[in-house]
């Protein structure tokens, strides 16, 4: 039985030149990629896609600004200005040089409650003059509101290699209350563009605009002794299996030996679990999953998934 | 050859060059302290409806009626109809046009002239190759000065008397070739002759007066005697001439004949860059003013464009109505930002620029924008920009390096996004050199392309080596919480009510590591210096912890460093693990 590509081209050539070729259904390109920064999720999702909108999504402690940070870490070494909007002023740029960022070519774009109101257009061609400075009082504005019009402004100049939306500790309710038009109109803006949209949230919320949903959720927490008599213990070549933290599926966490305090007790890192929950990008896991490299999007019958760790910087 | 360059009714070009649409007008210039205000310029269209230079502001007033329905009282010359725009005269826009004169010039020839305010003489020798022949550089001349908004008359001659003569008598523009200037130049009335022997005029100089009286002797004779023109003057008798008029005389006979030739009195190309505007009413809103900044800042761009240059800075400055109500508000406003500077009536704000441009329009909107954050507070009465030159920049991009924003593009996002999210909340932060938490200082952004370096990527195997780390978010400013402690370690956590509505934070600590105790800045009681805010620069002292909370709202678990200010005995929550 003929594939359907096979099909489509014999039908094209009989009906040859009285087709329009503008009413052709055009075979869409697959998008390129860049690499988050972390070889287990590039293996995982592809990279993320250029021109189009991805999310990352999970709870507070999942991993999700490290991803984040290696994924902007990754886009300066590569010389791309990006841009940071951060919805709830989170950003720590010590963290940031940790993971190899290169903080010269982010834009860094605080945004909070206590900053002025959006200017609607051709209001600010009749400002009175007269009138005292805008910073004499604050008014209060929505911080998704100011978001979504920073990133409309960004998205407008072009010419950022990522565009990241921090909303990871705004609710999950109030996420959702972004109209779906908003992230349309995103990811139409990125689609002619080599632009990189992340959105980094509780849960996702931009539905079918996203071409790749990742989903986080923290699996361990390593915390070992650096104490003297725990040199042995540090000496073991995989960091968590010796790890004084979570065992995998619990919420709860004890110091097993050493029921009073310790100075000498540092957190070491986190082993995170990585669910691909929609993606439109050929990879080796969807390809295996689907059996189908192509270009279409879809929601993953199955979730693929990955384990990966963040470790800490001290 | 030589080339000059003048300016008819310099006074009225000044004003019509910032006000474009008066070109179409009679206009009359005014100058004078009350009641001796006279007209001391006008242009062709005011002179034809009767006007002439001296008439006093009542007489001028009465041509500046706009029609009989509105003032029927008033009687118009018979004949004539029309209005006449009256101006008092502007010093700074006459210096601004004569700028824009000099870097014309100096963009044309660095050998220049500054003969008087409305005339310039330039030295041609050797441009032949550059600019073509002398009729195309006397057309590239006019135009040159067209784009400065100046309407001017240009001639070339062989020397510069006599291409300066042509100029102020033939209006457009003359060539005049070697050997013929005393044809052509005889037709030119005499007072032509005399107003340039006069320059350059320096009214205040005893020697100044003296010379004044010397050309009103000197033309009183010549008119007995009939003597008109520069032809009737040029074929006088030398020895006669001279018996009777002196030096003077045969030095007017020779600039009559064409034959005057003289070096150049070279002057410098001026070095800034102002344009200036005083308002008939003053301006309350922004829109108004926009359309004066446009005109400025175009005219600006056109005199940084004849010079090949562009603008690294821009400083605009507003005369503003003084108020008498709020008078003492202004004088004591304290200063508000970097470049915000408040006086008693002067408003100035300076637009540093990343990279120097030379787009109007860019200017424009980010004055718009900067004036719609920053309004100056009274209506404004007067406006100068001034633009700081820098040579303009010469980048080539490079066909495989990453893409980036265009300059001129970033600094309007720039400035719109300041105005959604605040000043100083969108930019690069700058790590300080200290061991306090979350030090860093909010700098300017300015996206330069990477010419040098070669495109790094990461490559596959650097990724697995280094897994990325554990990130940090910061809690700005930190929650203050309500911690019971147990033991000598944290147990449990709540948020204190202030801190309600950010969100709760409170539950059951599962897991808690510390402490760690840090201190710094105790060694000095001003460290104010280089940091972020007064509040980074005191001494802290704490007591931090790594806790596992099981947040009780979300029933989940996540990891927080909390501390205890040992100062104040409070806790706090700063950062979360993500």
């Amino acid at each position: 039985m003929p594939s359907a590509a096979t099909l489509r081209a014999r039908i094209e050539s009989s009906l040859g030149e009285r087709l329009s070729s503008k009413l052709l259904l055009r075979e869409r390109a697959a998008p390129l990629t860049v690499s988050m920064g972390v070889a287990a999720l590039d293996a995982l999702t592809g990279g993320l896609p250029r021109g189009a909108l991805s999310e990352i999504a999970g709870p507070a402690s999942s991993g999700r600004t490290g991803v984040m940070l290696a994924a902007l870490a990754g886009a300066t070494r590569r010389h791309e200005v990006c841009a940071l909007v951060d919805a709830s002023d989170s950003f720590d740029p010590a963290s940031a040089v940790a993971a190899g960022m290169d903080l010269e070519r982010l834009l860094w774009v605080r945004c909070s409650e206590r900053a002025d109101t959006p200017r609607r257009k051709g209001e600010a061609s009749r400002t009175a003059l007269g009138q005292p400075p805008r910073n004499a009082g604050f008014a209060f504005g929505g911080v998704l509101e100011q978001v979504l019009k920073v990133t409309d402004l960004l998205l407008q100049s072009g010419g950022f290699g990522m565009v990241v939306l921090d909303l990871g500790d705004i609710p999950a309710e109030s996420a959702r209350r972004v109209p779906l038009t908003s992230w349309f109109r995103f990811r139409r803006a990125v689609e002619p563009t080599a632009t990189v949209l992340l959105l980094v949230e509780q849960e996702p919320c931009a539905k079918t605009c996203a071409s790749l949903v990742v989903r986080l959720e923290r699996e361990a927490v390593c915390a070992r002794d650096s104490a003297p008599d725990q040199a042995q213990q540090a000496r073991v070549p995989h960091p968590f299996r010796e790890a004084k933290g979570w065992e995998s599926g619990q919420n709860h966490l004890h110091i097993p030996g050493n029921s009073f305090v310790s100075h000498a007790v540092l957190l070491r890192g986190m082993r995170l679990r990585a669910e691909v929950v929609r993606s439109s990008i050929p990879s080796r896991a969807n390809a295996v999953l689907d059996g189908d490299p192509g270009w279409t999007q879809r929601k993953l019958a199955q979730s693929a998934g990955v384990n990966f760790e963040l470790r800490a910087a001290w | 050859m030589f080339a000059c360059i003048y300016v008819p009714d310099f006074p009225v070009e000044a004003i019509v060059r910032a006000e474009p649409l008066l070109r179409e007008q009679a206009v009359a210039v005014l100058e004078g302290k009350p009641p001796l205000v006279r007209v001391i310029a006008l242009n062709e269209k005011a002179r034809l409806l009767g006007m002439e230079v001296g008439m006093t502001k009542l007489q001028a007033a009465v041509f500046a009626v706009p029609d009989e329905k509105s003032a029927p009282n008033i009687v118009k010359p018979k004949g004539k109809s029309g209005t006449v725009v009256l101006r008092q005269r502007s010093p700074e826009q006459e210096n601004s046009a004569h700028s824009a004169l000099l870097d014309v010039a100096h963009a044309f020839t660095p050998r220049v002239e500054d003969a008087a305010v409305d005339t310039l003489l330039l030295d041609l020798a050797g441009l032949e190759r550059l600019y073509g022949a002398t009729a195309n550089m006397a057309r590239d001349l006019a135009s040159r000065v067209s784009a400065v908004g100046l309407e001017a008359n240009t001639a070339i001659a062989a020397n510069p008397d006599a291409a300066m003569h042509a100029a102020r008598g033939f209006s457009g523009t003359t060539v005049i070739p070697a050997g013929k200037e005393a044809q052509r130049l005889g037709v030119l009335p005499l007072p032509v002759l005399l107003d340039a022997f006069e320059i350059p005029p320096q009214t205040n100089s005893a020697a100044d007066r003296e010379r004044e009286k010397l050309r009103e002797q000197i033309l009183d004779t010549l008119e007995r005697w009939g003597v008109r023109d520069f032809r009737t003057l040029a074929r006088l008798p030398d020895h006669a001439l001279a018996s009777r008029l002196g030096e003077a005389g045969t030095r007017l006979q020779l600039l009559a004949r064409g034959a005057g030739m003289r070096p150049l009195a070279l002057c410098e190309p001026p070095s800034g860059f102002e344009e200036a505007m005083d308002l008939e009413s003053p301006v309350e809103t922004l829109e108004p003013l926009s359309f004066i900044l446009n005109r400025l800042l175009e005219q600006l761009c056109a005199r940084l464009e004849a010079r090949a240059l562009a603008a690294q800075e821009l400083c605009l400055r507003l005369h503003l109505e003084p108020r008498v109500a709020d008078e003492d508000t202004t004088t004591t406003q304290e200063l508000v930002g970097n470049s915000h500077t408040v006086g008693r009536a002067t408003f100035e704000r300076t637009l540093r620029l990343p990279v120097a441009m030379r787009d109007a329009k860019v200017f424009l909107k980010l004055l718009q924008l900067d004036l719609a954050a920053h309004p100056p507070g009274a209506p404004v009465i007067k406006v100068w920009i001034t633009a700081e030159p820098a040579p303009p920049r010469s980048a080539q991009r490079g066909l495989f390096l990453p893409i980036t924003p265009e300059a001129e593009k970033l600094e309007i996002t720039l400035a719109r996004i300041s105005g959604v999210v605040g000043e100083r909340r969108a930019g690069i932060a700058h790590r300080l050199d200290t061991h306090r938490q979350d030090s860093f200082r909010m700098e300017r952004f300015a996206a330069t392309p990477e010419e040098t370096k070669q495109a790094e990527h990461p490559t596959t195997s650097d990724i697995e080596e280094q897994p990325p780390p554990l990130a940090l978010r910061m809690f700005r400013p930190p929650w203050q919480l309500c911690v019971r402690v147990a033991e000598g370690r944290p147990v449990s956590v709540s948020s204190l009510p202030i801190q309600k509505d950010r969100g709760a934070l409170q539950g059951k600590i599962l897991w808690s590591a510390g402490p760690w105790r840090s201190s710094g800045d105790w060694w000095a009681e001003n460290a104010k210096q280089g940091s972020a805010s007064e509040d980074q620069a005191r001494p802290w002292d704490r007591e931090e912890w790594d806790v596992a909370l099981a947040n009780g709202n979300s029933n989940g678990v996540a990891l927080y460093r909390i501390y205890r200010d040992l100062g104040s005995g409070h806790w706090f929550a700063d950062v979360s693990y993500d």
